[in-house]
């Protein structure tokens, strides 16, 4: 029993990783129409400049807020140099993306090498806590849990509540209609871009700390995200959070029943949602 | 019907009167190629061979977003499994050329399938995520599961045997024997676009309610391209099991998927015979780039972005992108002219030969 619990738990901290990358990639997508590809290359560019700065200052939140500022303009960039003029064509903006995390990958390569890095975090929280029933748990683990809910919170509060949420959610609906309202719509959709790599970036650090950064993660980050979003509805914030626990449980469990085909189960959980659901958990239909 | 495929044929003439005359350029370049090289064990293997699976390969991607606008980032992973297919039947099992091909074929062909089975109803942007995430499935798959794809030492070595009428095992012949497949595969793709079976893919692709309204079952249709395309994905992976002696997980890796996805982007993402122009510039950039930068993925990917900002129908369109930007400035010049109603089809022109811009409610 105790056993199940602590899978349980472990399922539902990588499940805060998840959501953290992939609250990113359904927020552009909700808001633009389009995926970037580009993602996975924020997520581990974002957990080395958090390395570097954590490394430097010895202060894990600086790290996390220059890896997200620097990333999240990074994004921006991007958004206006390459995406803005053909935001509307979907499949262009995911192969340009594709190219940039081409490129992107092979630079961090040649930058940050090829060895496994993790962002330290100072002593007072390599500790363990005393839960009932599991016993000991990582401190750090479930702190990184209570972060997730925060942000995800955050997020459905300010694209529903707040004046920018809902020009945004306007921009959307009718981009022309709300740009000849006097907003300055190109500038919402970029500052959208921004937010949704500084997520992404985020998520780098925290993903950072608790496993190695490596080559490829890149990659495989991207999937999961992709993978997320699928399960729980493109676009949807807390579809993301839905998609992220149940990707992060099947994982575990699978790794605990049955290792070897731990990420085919992963994966089959999409494709099963997908027989069921096209749209996603919380996707709306089209 | 009749009337559609007259129509096509004239609006296709004025365009292409001269084409024929560079197929057979090309064709006769590929074919005097192995004796004008001044290293041919070199040139023939590292470029020759390997521009023409990728190109078979990417050919099946370029089919299916040119016939039902639709991307798929599976079509490595097919090939990959194909791969599979003719590596498990030879090394595994001692079976022979002519067992292990047709089971690797059809191996590739029914993954394909399973595969339309659970995308084809998606599309645009779904799609290309859910065949790029099944395709991660295989990989994973294929670099555990030890008692089938023996992980991730692969299955080695898949010698290129001796035929008889012709003995794969010389670099030469081999070479002669993908070009024939290449060649064949083409008029293939071809053949099927256009068949009935195909100008009803391309309506569909066009107008899924208008026909769907006329009674075709688009999800069939749909998912028998799909199909097709997965064969000629599977012919590529035969080609590639041959010529890299062996099949491990690196073939369905991410790595691959994106060789081909920039294969047929710089060849010409509507153009059939483009993808092997883009094949062989990926190609020569693997090997000629180490010579002055290591950083040959970001040279790639610089190639990729400048094509899809610049050209986005690829080399292969370029001349057609050329050809309507002059008829754009002659149409500026002379606006009288076209007014006449004949003009009307060249409108529909543009999206035929461009990435299919997705299209989501």
């Amino acid at each position: 029993m105790d056993q199940f619990l602590l899978i349980a738990l472990n399922g539902l901290t990588l499940a805060a990783v998840y959501f953290l990358v992939a609250s990113g990639l359904t927020l552009i997508f909700g808001l633009m129409r389009v995926i970037s590809m580009a993602h996975g290359m924020s997520y581990l560019l974002g957990g080395y400049i958090g390395y570097e700065i954590v490394r430097q200052t010895g202060n894990w939140i600086l790290g996390a807020l220059g890896a997200a500022i620097a990333v999240g303009l990074l994004g921006l960039f991007i958004h206006q140099v390459l995406i803005r003029r053909f935001q509307d064509d979907d499949m262009r903006v995911a192969l340009v993306t594709l190219g940039i995390s081409l490129i992107g990958t092979d630079l961090m390569l040649a930058v940050f090498g090829g060895t496994a890095t993790q962002v330290p975090i100072p002593k007072d929280f390599q500790i363990g806590l005393d839960l009932p029933v599991i016993g000991q748990y990582p401190l750090i683990r479930l702190l990184i849990l209570a972060v997730a809910i925060v942000v995800g919170v955050g997020l459905t509060l300010f694209i529903n509540k707040t004046r920018f949420g809902s020009i945004v959610r306007a921009g959307v609906d009718d981009s022309q209609m709300t740009s000849a309202t006097g907003v300055n719509v190109r500038l919402v959709f970029g500052l959208i871009f921004l937010l949704g790599s500084a997520l992404a970036a985020f998520a780098g650090v925290v993903g950072g700390t608790l496993f190695p950064l490596l080559p490829g993660q890149d990659g495989s980050y991207l999937l999961f995200s992709l993978v997320v979003v699928i399960v729980g509805g493109m676009g949807s914030v807390p579809g993301a959070a839905i998609g992220a626990v149940l990707v992060g449980l099947v994982s575990q469990f699978a790794l605990v029943y049955a290792p070897t085909y731990s990420l085919v189960l992963t994966f089959a959980l999409m494709v099963i949602v997908l027989a069921v659901r096209p749209q996603g958990i919380l996707g709306r239909a089209s | 019907m009749t009337k559609l495929v007259e129509f096509t044929r004239t609006r296709r003439s004025g365009l292409s009167r001269y084409i024929w005359i560079l197929w057979i350029a090309a064709l006769g370049a590929a074919i005097v190629f192995p004796f004008v090289v001044d290293r041919p064990r070199f040139w023939l293997p590292n470029i020759g061979v390997r521009s023409l699976w990728l190109g078979i390969i990417a050919m099946s991607l370029v089919f299916l977003n040119r016939y039902i606008g639709l991307l798929s980032l599976a079509q490595a992973t097919i090939a990959g499994i194909s791969a599979y297919g003719v590596g498990y039947m030879m090394v595994t099992r001692g079976q022979g050329f002519f067992v292990a091909v047709p089971v690797g074929i059809l191996a590739g062909t029914l993954a394909g399938f399973l595969v339309a089975l659970i995308a084809a109803r998606t599309k645009a942007i779904y799609f290309l995520m859910i065949t790029l995430a099944l395709g991660q499935v295989f990989y994973s798959y294929a670099s555990q599961a030890i008692e089938v794809t023996n992980a991730r030492r692969g299955l080695a070595p898949i010698i290129k045997p001796n035929l008889g009428f012709i003995d794969l095992g010389t670099i030469t012949s081999f070479y002669y024997f993908a070009l024939a497949l290449a060649v064949i595969c083409y008029l293939l793709c071809r053949f099927v676009a256009a068949t009935t079976f195909g100008l009803a893919l391309q309506g569909i692709r066009d107008s899924p309610e208008r026909m769907s309204a006329l009674g075709y079952k688009i999800n069939r249709y749909r998912i028998a391209a799909i199909t097709f395309a997965a064969f000629i994905a599977s012919i590529g992976g035969v080609v590639l099991v041959f010529d890299r002696a062996q099949v491990d997980p690196n073939v369905v890796s991410l790595g691959s998927t994106l060789d081909i996805l920039v294969v047929a982007v710089i060849g010409g993402i509507g153009s059939l015979g483009g993808v092997f122009i883009g094949a062989i510039i990926v190609t020569m950039l693997d090997n000629f780039a180490q010579d002055f930068t290591d950083r040959y993925m970001t040279l790639t990917g610089i190639v990729f972005i400048i094509v899809l900002l610049f050209a986005p129908a690829g080399i292969g369109g370029i001349g057609k992108q050329a050809r309507r930007v002059i008829d754009r400035r002659r149409k500026d010049t002379t606006p009288a002219v076209m007014e006449s109603p004949q003009q009307e089809p060249s409108a529909a022109l543009p999206t035929d030969e461009a990435i299919t811009k997705g299209k989501q409610q």
